[in-house]
């Protein structure tokens, strides 16, 4: 005990010299936030502004970009924001609707530093709302053509197509001349379920998107219809896979020929230099091919001041700083970048490289999507009706249909069930009702089992429990009520940082729920994770264990590590090499398959196999944990009882049925328990390795509530589906319970 | 094996083969992992991943050490994960004394409604917790990483199922000997749940060591960063260095390793078996 105190102590004056150290006093400081590596190359353009201004001290920090968006939001709830931040195009609507965002209007009056009409005009479009202007563009990307030029030219063509018929005549021509060679591979790789390639066609084809008029669909449907049609085709006649490229593949896929043409941003002009410089003067960019109209997607980032900020003069400052061409060029040198201003491009830094004249070109012609918080929704949706009709499940027309609908509801104006002042009123009834389904729950327990061998109330008891039952209390109960309150009303973006906007809805989400077919999916997704993966994981788990308490296994403590291994490495590495075993061209699972004379599968992409390909998946990362429980308990059973059991001659099987099993009986029950938890919260693998596709045949309810609270933050109706799924967990655990029972009684 | 089972020696050797062959297949992203550390970027990505880099290089460690905070960062992670454990096997051990082995009213309905708690996804009590450390004045602070952290009715959960299946007589003998519930606790019950108390320590340590996302809302300083927000900070938005990615990831792995091994050394056969002789 007085080591441990002593460990405490120390701990405790560690931790609070930590948290006092540093925070040295200047004049002014601004603190800037900016992404990932941005944010740390921000260090040198702060370093310059402090040259320039001595009385200024610029702390910058690196957001990654993983969680950028969730480490904003909380940051502008829990009043920690920066002055001045990076923020995503799509994101400005978001934080502006919050509340958090420092109109500029006055400061750009008379400021002579930043040039508004040099802008490209779609690179503004994210930061004016309702008549006033909320940050300045700083760095933009669009979507353009990469290409092979070599083998465009096999292919017959001098230069890049530069309308719609002719992308596709040189698409049939590669695979033609695929075929003639008898090589494998396809004209280009193109996603099924991105909204942003639907985007990019659909405003050529002359397509425009309503989002604020009342009454009317999202998209103009006929250029929508042939927009589809058109990438549709691509798929039916063989000229892509619906296999899209992702990360690894597409470079490797480039550099054989498998893709020789594909879709992508500035940034995989850097890629493709450093991944496969052998490539050089074989490849090229294009601006995207026009049919009305030549059109592609804009993003990027704009520099914005928060409303917090206590030194607006100062982060206005730096801004104007940062948007001058100079500034632009310094940026687009150290991080590559492409700069915001036209001014900026004259630079040679920038116009002698080939490959960006597309983008220079593109960027004219780029299109900014409607700058609403509501917009990660609505690009979701559209997505979901993108993707069944590649895959050949809807006609071009529904899948219109389908798109509309859900932006209409997405965008429909929330009706408000109850009114400030019947607040309490529902509060209370909610609480009723809440004490009144515990009291429900805990008649099934006997008072008698609190008391062990009849002993009575130990105080000393008190002592051992309460710690952690305060700690529970208020981290664990108090959220949870909350969450169960908030899942009965509107809190979304709207209301995350104003109170005010926060309505009762009553059974509002619920009832929306029951008629959202993608939760449905979801739900019938997570009980098919957990009924195949619950005995897989178990058997996996306790075999393990069983085998690595032999006796005979040596290196015992090798084999433990090895088997742990998979729960404890990086969820990317595995990614990757996972994708890499199921890839349907070049995969691992597929040459033994060819081994054994059958034909190659589309694991991950198909309907039908993604699900059970990442169950197996889970079952490889996760059995580890369960072993190391069950070695553990089984460390605890007495060696006497085998050592009798040998003596009255019981074979091995009988030694396992009649002692072991029964000796582990409370731990499989709780890890029995536990993996079924964990299977229907099942979250981490489809995240990362499907998004929930194909079809949403590996969205999982979790994986379905996560955009909902963190993508898409309404985290009511995030709330919503918590409870439900809750309510389904506990019914599945009592009936396992009672099977259980069941089982032993019978035993008995 | 002593004289009744004899199970034939060609039978454990095929175990041993089978195990063999299995610990290829859970080591083989972990080997991409390591190799691809030592690769240069024109070799990571090739159709099929290769295991043995053809010219191996420590580029990417050395980029690694020299870009973001990271020995600072390193010496963060440590202090949390290392303080995080001993506190919550502490405190879950306790608890779930109580909740195995003692007497007091309301101890099942409580017990009962703690694992109510576990169906309800975590993710979406986050926001509320986050509010909560608000209004306690813990945000930016260790204290405020530490707290809500320390119980856990994981922990609770698996130590009193552990707790149960001691016998009731061992406790009975030492009560009868004058002993008060702090020293059976001590004395008695804390050196029988060796095993699951180094379990419970693997998983505390290894649940703070790869933390992501409280240290990144509540830490706002970047001296105050612990590993695994440094390392993300590495990505870009749409392109990875995969090589400096795969470096960062054995440097977080490697303690968490060596926390196993310390760890798994209290797997030792029979020491409840000892106990339930002494």
């Amino acid at each position: 005990m007085k080591n441990i105190c002593a460990l405490l102590i120390l701990l405790l004056a560690v931790t609070s010299g930590f948290s006092q150290a540093g925070a040295a006093e200047s004049p002014v400081n601004l603190t800037v936030w900016a992404m990932g590596n941005e944010g740390l190359l921000i260090r040198k353009m702060a370093d310059r502004f402090e040259e320039l201004n001595p009385q200024v001290k610029i702390t910058t920090q690196a957001i990654p970009w993983t969680a950028a968006h969730g480490k904003l939001v909380t940051g502008v709830v829990g009043d920690m924001s920066p002055d001045v931040c990076q923020m995503g195009t799509t994101w400005m609507a978001e934080f502006q609707a919050m509340g958090a965002l420092e109109p500029l209007d006055s400061y750009l009056q008379g400021a002579t530093a930043v040039k508004i009409d040099d802008y490209f005009p779609a690179a503004l479009t994210s930061t004016f709302f309702a008549g006033q202007r909320f940050g300045l563009p700083w760095y933009v990307d669009t979507r353009v053509f990469f290409y092979r030029s070599d083998i465009v030219a096999q292919a017959g063509y001098t230069s890049f197509p530069a309308d719609w018929i002719e992308l596709k005549a040189l698409a049939t021509a590669i695979m033609a001349a695929n075929k003639e060679a008898g090589r494998p591979g396809f004209a280009f790789s193109l996603p099924t379920n991105d909204w942003q390639i639907f985007l990019m066609f659909f405003w050529q084809a002359g397509g425009q998107l309503f989002p604020d008029a009342e009454n009317q669909p999202l998209l103009s449907h006929a250029p929508a219809i042939k927009t589809l049609e058109y990438l549709r085709s691509f798929f039916v006649e063989g000229l892509t896979s619906l296999t899209s490229g992702r990360d690894m593949d597409l470079l490797t896929a480039f550099d054989s020929g498998f893709f020789p043409m594909f879709i992508a941003g500035p940034w995989m002009v850097s890629t493709v230099e450093t991944g496969k410089p052998e490539l050089a003067g074989r490849w090229a960019t294009a601006p995207m091919p026009k049919d009305a109209r030549g059109a592609s997607f804009i993003g990027g980032s704009n520099l914005a001041m928060f409303k917090s900020s206590k030194n607006k003069a100062w982060a206005w400052k730096f801004m104007e700083y940062m948007s001058t061409a100079e500034s632009q060029v310094t940026w687009y040198e150290l991080s590559k970048n492409l700069p915001s201003l036209r001014g900026a491009w004259e630079h040679r830094a920038l116009s002698d490289n080939p490959h960006l004249k597309a983008f220079r070109q593109q960027l004219e012609e780029a299109i900014a999507p409607p700058a609403i918080p509501e917009w990660e929704q609505i690009a979701d949706a559209v997505s979901e009706g993108m993707e069944p009709v590649m895959h050949g499940n809807l006609s071009a027309a529904e899948g219109v249909q389908k798109m509309s609908e859900k932006a209409a509801i997405i965008l429909r104006k929330p009706t408000a069930a109850g009114v400030a002042g019947d607040l309490w009123k529902l509060a209370l009834a909610l609480a009723v009702g809440t004490l009144l389904l515990l009291a429900i729950f805990f008649r099934w327990l006997p008072r008698e089992k609190d008391y062990i061998s009849n002993r009575s109330f130990q105080p000393v008891a008190l002592v051992f429990v309460l710690p952690a039952l305060t700690l529970l209390t208020v981290f664990l109960f108090l959220p949870i009520l909350a969450s169960w309150f908030a899942s009965f009303t509107n809190w979304d973006i709207y209301g995350i940082s104003r109170p005010e906007n926060v309505v009762w809805t009553g059974f509002d989400n619920y009832r929306h729920l029951a008629g959202d077919p993608v939760f449905w999916v979801s739900l019938r997704n997570s009980l098919l994770f957990a009924l195949i993966g619950v005995p897989l994981n178990l058997m996996c788990s306790l075999f393990a264990a069983l085998l690595l308490n032999r006796e005979f296994i040596r290196f015992k403590a090798l084999f433990r590590v090895g088997f742990f291994i998979p729960c404890i490495t990086t969820m990317v590495a595995v990614a990757v090499i996972w994708r890499w075993l199921y890839n349907p061209e070049f995969g691992l699972l597929n040459l033994a398959l060819g081994w054994l004379g059958l034909s190659p599968q589309n694991w991950l992409a198909n309907q039908w196999l993604a699900l059970p390909s990442l169950i197996i998946m889970a079952v490889w990362k996760g059995f580890g944990y369960n072993m190391i429980i069950f070695i553990a308990a089984l460390q605890a059973i007495p060696e006497e009882l085998y050592e009798s059991a040998d003596i009255d001659g019981a074979s091995e099987p009988q030694q396992f049925w009649h002692i072991t099993l029964p000796m582990l009986r409370e731990t499989t029950a709780f890890v029995t328990i536990m993996t079924s938890i964990g299977f229907l919260q099942f979250f981490a693998e489809p995240y990362i390795m499907t998004g929930g596709g194909p079809l949403n045949q590996t969205m999982s309810v979790v994986l379905y509530m996560y955009n909902h609270g963190f993508k898409f933050y309404n985290l009511g109706y995030a709330s919503s589906i918590a409870y439900v799924l809750f309510a389904i967990i506990l019914v599945f655990t009592l009936v396992q319970g009672m099977i259980r029972k069941g089982l032993e009684g019978g035993r008995k | 094996m002593s004289a009744g089972v004899r199970v034939a020696k060609w039978k454990e050797w095929l175990f041993f083969a089978f195990l063999c062959l299995s610990l290829v297949f859970t080591l083989f992203p972990f080997i991409w992992m390591l190799s691809t550390s030592f690769k240069s970027p024109g070799e990571i990505f090739t159709q099929t991943p290769t295991f043995i880099p053809q010219q191996a290089t420590l580029d990417n460690y050395r980029n690694l050490l020299q870009s973001a905070n990271l020995g600072r960062s390193f010496l963060n992670s440590l202090v949390f994960a290392t303080g995080m454990t001993i506190l919550s096997v502490l405190c879950n051990a306790m608890a779930a004394y109580g909740f195995a082995k003692l007497s007091f009213p309301g101890r099942e309905k409580i017990f009962a409604l703690l694992l109510l708690t576990m169906m309800v996804p975590g993710q979406v009590t986050m926001m509320p917790v986050f509010l909560i450390l608000k209004t306690l004045g813990f945000l930016n602070s260790f204290v405020g990483l530490i707290i809500p952290g320390i119980a856990s009715v994981f922990g609770i959960f698996m130590l009193r199922q552990f707790m149960q299946a001691i016998p009731e007589e061992i406790l009975e003998a030492a009560r009868i000997d004058g002993c008060s519930e702090y020293r059976i606790f001590y004395s008695i019950m804390l050196p029988l749940c060796r095993p699951v108390l180094a379990t419970l320590a693997i998983f505390s340590f290894i649940g703070a060591w790869n933390e992501f996302f409280w240290p990144l809302v509540i830490m706002l300083r970047e001296d105050m960063q612990t590993l695994p927000v440094a390392l993300a900070n590495l990505n870009g938005q749409f392109n990875t260095d995969w090589g400096l990615l795969m470096a960062g990831s054995v440097l977080v792995v490697v303690p968490v390793i060596l926390v196993f091994l310390l760890a798994q050394k209290h797997y030792i056969k029979g020491i409840a078996a000892g106990g339930v002789k002494g």
